[in-house]
């Protein structure tokens, strides 16, 4: 008895975690008649397709691709909630073996995995980011999310009214460090006697933790907050809670959730990226180059919240614009961490 | 470094502390009754993220976060049910059924999230309640007396426990069966009556701490959103010696170092983030080596019971 009940439960383990696994769209499943030629594309995520962040915005990237070529030109498979970089191997090699044309694994954590598994599938595109080593059949996706975080800091500090912004960080690493250096940039830029204060949760999916670290940042007088990865949507609704504080997005729009209190949000158009790798994987280009995502190029796009239009002084829009169009004729140059 | 710890600050420390240590309390005072009735629960985290996914789902769709924490109670009390029929009636090892629930817990509420919900969605929790007159008193009204009830709900429980624990004759039974099972058997207590009570009521208080996450503090849901508090529960459990102002004492003691640590890194006081980040956990290791003396544990703690047997 005690066996069954062991092998019932850990049936319903297996069951509850691959509920939650692969989910493969198979949109129009090809006519034998006339064979289209599709490109398969494979995404592999550390969080969820729907974490409003990192995630997600990638995900709704290749909903777009799917859109503009045609359902029945591309196909997507997704495997969600890979954080760990062993498990995300297994699905990798998985969806090479499956003869996907191409695999994102997205997030930084994948590359050395990657750089392993590549070399058995030379046939096969990958790309992962963001970072910046290469392999011949490996792209690295690499926002420059410095530039949108400095134009993000310019907006708070001349709009903030207590005179400090704060950052709430996930973990020291990644794109986390150079959004958060360039918004710290873009807050000294806005105004001189601005404070820009950061704290770390020490984690990348602690919502919870990443509330309270707002809660506290608040209570200390920060009234424009901003932070990235997937928590960040903690710190933001502990910012929806509240009257007066407004709140700056990172990798997608989250006003839907809080629109009366996303003032702005830096956008990364994933879709632009990832039609990039399809030509160049079919102009016989496999991988070996550093896909920069930049406001020059409009890969990332900065978008104000209409309904809060009104919130923003207009000399602080005409601050940003401005430097948005220095950072775009390459006048500006936003500093990265120094390594 | 600025001299800006003024006494808005120090009170803002403390009031965060309170309701930092809020889900530790509510799942480590659970786990206490659990253990000391000799049964280790190790899948309180999964609990606990079934009792979040409860809370957050009933409160979405009533409207009432009262739903919210009458479900979160319901399954919370399910899944002790089940840990209890694993370990208590079928005997299997305790550690190895309480991973499997933890498993179980953290798989299934993210299933049932993105079959039900899916997506960011964030409801409307619990407000704080500032009680009367007592949130009036200087310094300490404003960190004890103005917060939801689920924090008072915690506190209250500390006081409680104790009485039932060591003034009632159902919690003698309980400290008995966790130490002397042969004995209380004999006796005419049910040694399988009295675990199965206490993994249920421990459960229940899991689920509790769950829905405080939710409907509490993030009032949204997220994959994994406990993020190893169970884990720390049970910690503190064995720092508080089984008893529940001891786990007070231990869960105030971690969340006051999280919050002060919070507050160090915003105020930009020049310390190492990731120093600052471990400060909570450092401190109660510290706290936990120095404070020596005998190391008590109920005896019969992760034995199954078998009649005629010997423990």
């Amino acid at each position: 008895m005690k066996r069954v009940l062991a092998l019932i439960l850990a049936a319903l383990t297996l069951l509850a975690f691959t509920g939650c696994g692969t989910n493969t769209n198979k949109s129009a499943e090809t006519t034998p008649a006339t064979k289209v030629e599709k490109v398969r594309i494979a995404l592999v995520l550390p969080a969820t397709v729907d974490d409003l962040a990192w995630g997600q915005s990638m995900v709704e990237g290749l909903k777009v691709v799917q859109k503009t070529m045609g359902a029945d030109k591309v196909e997507i498979a997704t495997s969600e909630k890979l954080g760990s970089a062993v498990d995300a191997g297994a699905a990798i090699r998985q969806y090479a073996t499956q003869g996907y044309d191409i695999i994102l694994a997205h997030g930084s954590q994948y590359q050395s995995v990657l750089m392993d598994i590549a070399k058995d599938f030379p046939k096969t595109t990958f790309a992962y980011g963001s970072g910046f080593a290469t392999a011949p059949n490996i792209f690295a996706y690499d926002p420059q999310a410095q530039d949108g975080g400095y134009l993000l800091g310019i907006l708070a500090a001349m709009t903030t009214k207590s005179g400090i912004v704060g950052i709430i960080g996930p973990v020291e690493s990644g794109d986390a460090v150079k959004y958060n250096y360039g918004v710290q940039q873009g807050v000294a830029k806005g105004k001189a006697d601005v404070k820009s204060r950061i704290a770390y949760t020490g984690s990348f999916n602690d919502i919870v933790g990443a509330g309270n670290l707002a809660k506290t940042q608040m209570s200390a007088g920060a009234d424009i907050l901003t932070g990235s990865s997937q928590q960040a949507v903690g710190a933001m609704r502990a910012v929806a809670e509240t009257k007066g504080n407004y709140w700056l997005s990172t990798d997608m729009d989250q006003s839907s959730i809080a629109p009366d209190h996303v003032l702005a949000a830096q956008v990364y158009r994933w879709e632009k990226v990832v039609t990039k790798i399809i030509d160049l994987r079919k102009q016989g280009t496999l991988g070996g180059q550093h896909l920069i995502l930049s406001l020059a190029d409009g890969t990332i796009e900065l978008k104000y919240n209409d309904k809060l239009a009104d919130k923003i002084p207009a000399e602080a829009k005409a601050a940003v614009e401005q430097a948005k169009a220095d950072i775009i004729s390459g006048k500006l140059k936003v500093e990265l961490p120094k390594k | 470094m600025e001299g800006v710890m003024n006494s808005a600050i120090i009170i803002s420390i403390l009031a965060t502390g309170i309701r930092l240590a809020t889900p530790y309390l509510l799942a480590a005072l659970g786990e206490m009754f659990t253990q000391r009735s000799g049964v280790y629960n190790l899948g309180v985290e999964g609990i606990m993220m079934m009792g979040a996914f409860a809370g957050f789902f009933a409160t979405l769709h009533s409207g009432s976060p009262l739903m919210g924490i009458v479900a979160s109670l319901l399954i919370g009390a399910l899944m002790g049910l089940l840990m209890a029929l694993v370990s208590v009636t079928f005997k299997a090892e305790q550690g190895i059924s309480g991973i499997g629930l933890y498993m179980l817990g953290w798989g299934l509420s993210g299933l049932l999230y993105r079959l039900y919900v899916g997506g960011i969605t964030s409801i409307d929790g619990l407000k704080t309640i500032k009680i009367p007159l007592l949130s009036d008193i200087p310094f300490l009204g404003p960190i004890i007396f103005d917060q939801n009830v689920l924090v008072y709900t915690a506190l209250v429980l500390v006081p409680l426990s104790g009485f039932i624990l060591f003034k009632t004759s159902w919690g003698l039974n309980v400290r008995a069966v966790g130490n002397k099972p042969e004995a209380a058997d004999t006796l005419g207590v049910s040694v399988e009556r009295i675990r199965y009570q206490c993994l249920i009521l421990g459960g229940m208080l899991a689920g509790l701490a769950g829905a405080f996450l939710t409907i509490g503090q993030a009032n949204m849901y997220a994959d994994n959103i406990t993020a190893g508090r169970g884990f720390i529960a049970i910690a503190l459990v064995y720092f508080g010696r089984w008893s529940p102002w001891g786990i007070l004492l231990g869960s105030l003691l971690f969340s006051m170092a999280d919050s002060f640590q919070s507050m160090v890194q915003v105020l930009g006081i020049n310390f190492p983030y990731e120093l600052a980040v471990i400060l909570p956990y450092v401190v109660t290791i510290i706290a936990l080596a120095i404070s020596f003396g005998r190391v008590w544990a109920p005896a019969a703690l992760g034995k199954p019971f078998q009649r005629g047997t010997r423990g």
